[in-house]
């Protein structure tokens, strides 16, 4: 079923799947004069930007291929599946004929909410691009519909459009390649109308993802695989400790090590080049450096924590205040108070960070799964000295992400471009799985306190909250649209905007510093403001003696998702009549994160100190689902991902330095602890939101709430291997 | 250095110490074999040498002379149990990031070379050793089931 590669083949994969342009016999042009640009502003359809330049999303070939450019990274999410799935919705293409490639950087493939650049995050591919894309294929639809009934002299009327091919009732039917050429000459539709939901054929259909079978045979080519000729393998050995600098570097060791071709200072930074990785690798480990101690700091991550706790006593901005909480406190006689403590994370793709350049001295061509192509680009640009037009960026495939690739300073393509433009050669840097754990940027730490009053007869009174976390936006030009009155949303979204409808309310926000790098992780601020959210919600169900289920229920009427999706869990499990088998428990928890509801009830039970996670059964609410077995993978692994982190995850600093260095001592969740998992969407017409993101945020909480139920245990300090002794 | 992959007899020029996994990657260009730690920790560069599956990082070059390497590239051309799961695993919806998937197919493949038929827990243990960061577990487990049904 799939064909054998070798090299020939993989430098014409890389091509093909780079370029953006497929080989040979394009009849659609790659770009489309503006025409449509203008005439195209949607009048009375404010959500509908103006269609531009569809012809560099879609290619048809003469012999009928269909070209998707994506204008996403694919990092295992499916967008090169799910976004050619929009476009060949309205076209009426033949999916079989649909291949994707990914985009090169241009203003037209820009992301079309957050302006200015082309970027892949925030669980918005689908969501941000599902007016735009559906509307580009039902243009060059009613293009190639035009083209035939010019060619038949018929009234487009009497046209319809099956399987890439236009109709006519008598004058039969001509194939959408032999069509492309006249149509690409004619004027963009004003207003192609888009199919109703009931005619949806291929949106709604879990289509195989177009990029499985490479990725099974070997073919897919993702950054680390990326050949280009001469081209030479770096590894880098940087600062052990933010800010330590260079204080002397004997280079000879490394340099008379078998394969190495070259030691290159750059900065507080030496590169090995070598023939291959572990010649480089080798060369590293021989490097005699000895760094001067001055610029250290002496921190552990106990004592951030220590720090953060002081912190918390004084507080921050309020996120969120209404009603009167300091009165209502005065008047409670008891309180629900806790403390929570959650750790640095790292993102730990299976792929870890590489970049492959080639610098002449007046071009620059790079490779790498990039999630921010337009500011990578200019970074490069910048170091190099070019103007950003000269720098060529390649995207391929990521072996994940997680956030991690979506770099507010796009360090290790930067970092690839300052290396290249002192070593001027082809090559490829490639972090170790040690570098990538250490030299990496984290999801922050956080602390949160929590104090809910209630009166005598136990009755909720008001809820204060506080959170102590460190800023992942910080001194990036995300700060600007992301910070508002020193506020920043990725601390306390999803407890600061929370859909529990309590008139006494307010959440604090202190925005700590600390000398560690951050960058979001897989669902950002809702991986610690969920777990707290809805363990405390257990909490005080148990405080006034409610069933938690049916306390959500009540607190949630104001939102209509929530309560559907409520109504959906209960009805998926039995919730009334919790049939839980002898040794297991409940837990339940449900969360909005970008746009989308996701409620979970996971069984655990418990082995010595160590939970295991039976079944989690999961209801969402995402709107329409474009392809539901792709979305169901995408909240498994979210699943996966965040109990991986519950159970395990802990970035350990001492002395400044990152201890953690790979996977024994950041285990991650492997084959036997994972649960069985059974997901069901809210049937709905209302337009996708996001869903790479939401799956993560109920699972710590939901097995948390079901732990307690087994040992009366309130876990706070994460992960659960902190408090949960054998 | 003489190594016989994927049915061919090539020569390498590296130091004897060198994991057979950059071999293949870097010299012979055999990029279907990932690499995830360097530490026989993820499976990502599971290739199988005489049959057995190994994790080609830490794995000396020197001790696969004389010895069969099959990687997946020389697996999907030939093997009928490699392209039964591989089938399985795209019928499943299994690969999403992808970049574990030619390890875990290595390591199901000498799963099912071995037992005809394995359970729920022979699959937990022969599977135990690769990470996947995308959660693609359940389906793995599933898709190891199917192509065991189709094989037989
Ligand atoms: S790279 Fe060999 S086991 Fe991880
Ligand atoms: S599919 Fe991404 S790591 Fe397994």
């Amino acid at each position: 079923m799939i064909s054998k590669s070798n090299k020939t083949d993989l430098s014409r994969r890389l091509f093909l799947q780079t370029s953006g342009l497929a080989a040979g016999g394009l009849i659609i042009g790659f770009y489309l004069p503006s025409v449509g640009q203008k005439a195209l502003a949607q009048e009375g359809a404010p959500a509908a930007k103006p269609i531009e330049a569809p012809n560099a999303f879609v290619q048809i070939s003469p012999d009928n291929q269909i070209t998707i450019v994506i204008n996403k990274l694919e990092m295992g999410q499916g967008v090169n599946t799910s976004m050619a799935q929009l476009i060949a919705e309205e076209l009426g293409c033949d999916w079989k004929q649909i291949r994707s490639v990914s985009a090169p950087v241009n203003p037209v493939y820009n992301h079309t909410v957050f302006a200015g650049m082309q970027m892949t995050g925030g669980s918005s591919a689908l969501s941000s691009s599902w007016l735009q894309h559906r509307r580009i294929g039902a243009a060059l639809r009613e293009m190639l519909k035009s083209a035939a009934a010019a060619k038949w002299q018929v009234p487009v009327q009497e046209l319809k459009v099956e399987n890439s091919f236009v109709i006519h009732p008598k004058k039969g039917k001509l194939s959408f390649g032999e069509l492309a050429e006249a149509a690409n000459r004619l004027p963009l539709p004003q207003d192609p109308p888009l199919k109703k939901e009931k005619d949806f054929k291929i949106i709604g259909q879990s289509v195989h993802r177009v990029d499985a079978a490479g990725k099974v045979n070997g073919e897919a080519v993702f950054g680390l695989d990326v050949q280009i000729p001469n081209m030479q393998y770096a590894m880098i050995l940087r600062p052990p400790s933010p800010g330590m600098k260079i204080k002397s570097l004997d280079p000879k060791t490394a340099k008379s090590s078998p394969g190495v071709t070259d030691v290159i200072r750059f900065g507080d930074k030496v590169a090995v080049l070598a023939k291959n990785t572990h010649a480089a690798r080798v060369g590293r480990d021989a490097l005699k450096v000895e760094w001067d101690e001055k610029g250290k700091t002496a921190f552990s991550d106990e004592s951030l924590m220590q720090d953060f706790r002081k912190q918390a006593a004084g507080k921050g901005p309020a996120a969120a205040n209404r009603g009167n909480v300091d009165q209502l406190l005065k008047e409670s006689t008891n309180n629900l108070k806790a403390e929570y403590e959650f750790p640095f994370l790292a993102h730990a793709p299976m792929e870890p960070m590489n970049c492959t350049i080639h610098f002449d001295g007046k071009t620059a061509e790079i490779w790498s799964g990039h999630q921010m192509p337009t500011s990578d680009r200019g970074a490069a640009a910048a170091i190099l000295g070019l103007a950003p037009e000269k720098v060529t960026v390649n995207t391929v495939y990521a072996g994940g992400s997680f956030g991690r690739r979506a770099n507010k300073i796009s360090d290790y393509t930067s970092e690839a471009c300052e290396l290249a433009k002192v070593a001027k050669r082809p090559l490829k840097v490639v972090w170790s799985r040690e570098d990538d754990m250490q030299g990496g940027f984290y999801r922050p730490m956080t602390f949160h306190s929590v104090n809910i009053g209630l009166d005598k007869s136990k009755k909720f009174l008001c809820w204060d909250h506080q959170i102590v976390g460190q800023s992942v936006i910080g001194g990036s030009m995300f700060e600007q649209f992301m910070v508002k009155d020193g506020l920043e949303s990725t601390i306390t979204e999803g407890v600061s905007d929370t859909a529990y409808d309590f008139a006494n309310f307010r959440c604090h926000q202190v925005r700590a510093q600390t000398p560690i790098t951050t960058l979001w992780w897989r669902s950002v601020g809702h991986t610690h403001t969920a777990y707290v959210m809805e363990t405390m919600l257990d909490e005080l169900a148990e405080a006034t003696n409610q069933d938690p289920l049916k306390l959500r229920r009540s607190l949630l009427q104001k939102s209509p998702r929530h309560i559907e999706v409520l109504d959906l869990l209960a009805k998926q499990t039995g919730w009334a009549k919790k049939k839980v088998p002898q040794g297991r428990a409940w837990g339940l928890a449900i969360h909005e994160s970008f746009g989308t509801v996701v409620g979970q009830i996971a069984e655990v039970s418990l082995s010595g100190g160590t939970p295991k996670v039976h079944k989690v059964w999961c209801a969402v609410h995402c709107g329409q689902v474009v392809n539901p077995e792709g979305a169901k993978t995408q909240v498994e692994g979210a699943i996966a991902y965040g109990l991986s982190a519950a159970l395990h995850g802990e970035i350990k600093i001492e002395n400044g330095i990152i201890t953690t260095s790979n996977f024994h001592n950041y285990p991650v969740m492997r084959l036997p602890e994972m649960p069985e998992v059974s997901v069901s969407f809210v049937k709905t017409t209302q337009p996708p939101t996001g869903l790479g993101e939401p799956g993560l945020p109920p699972i710590a909480p939901a097995v948390a709430n079901a732990i307690y139920r087994l040992t009366h245990q309130r876990l706070r300090k994460l992960p659960f291997s902190r408090e949960l002794k054998a | 250095m003489e190594l016989n992959v994927n049915g061919k007899v090539v020569k390498v020029d590296v130091s004897d110490d060198t994991p057979l996994l950059w071999v293949l990657r870097d010299e012979l260009k055999y990029t279907g074999t990932k690499f995830g730690c360097g530490m026989a920790l993820c499976g990502a560069c599971t290739i199988h040498v005489d049959g057995e599956a190994v994790r080609s990082c830490s794995y000396p070059v020197s001790a696969a002379v004389g010895k069969k390497v099959l990687t997946i590239e020389g697996l999907t051309a030939t093997d009928k149990i490699t392209q039964a799961v591989q089938k399985a695993w795209v019928n499943h919806h299994v690969p999403q990031c992808g970049y574990c998937q030619t390890g875990q197919v290595m390591s199901a493949v000498a799963l099912l070379q071995k037992l005809k038929k394995p359970t729920d827990s022979e699959i937990d243990s022969a599977m135990s050793g690769n990470i996947c960061r995308c959660g693609t577990y359940q389906r793995i487990r599933t898709a190891i089931h199917q192509a065991a049904k189709d094989l037989a």
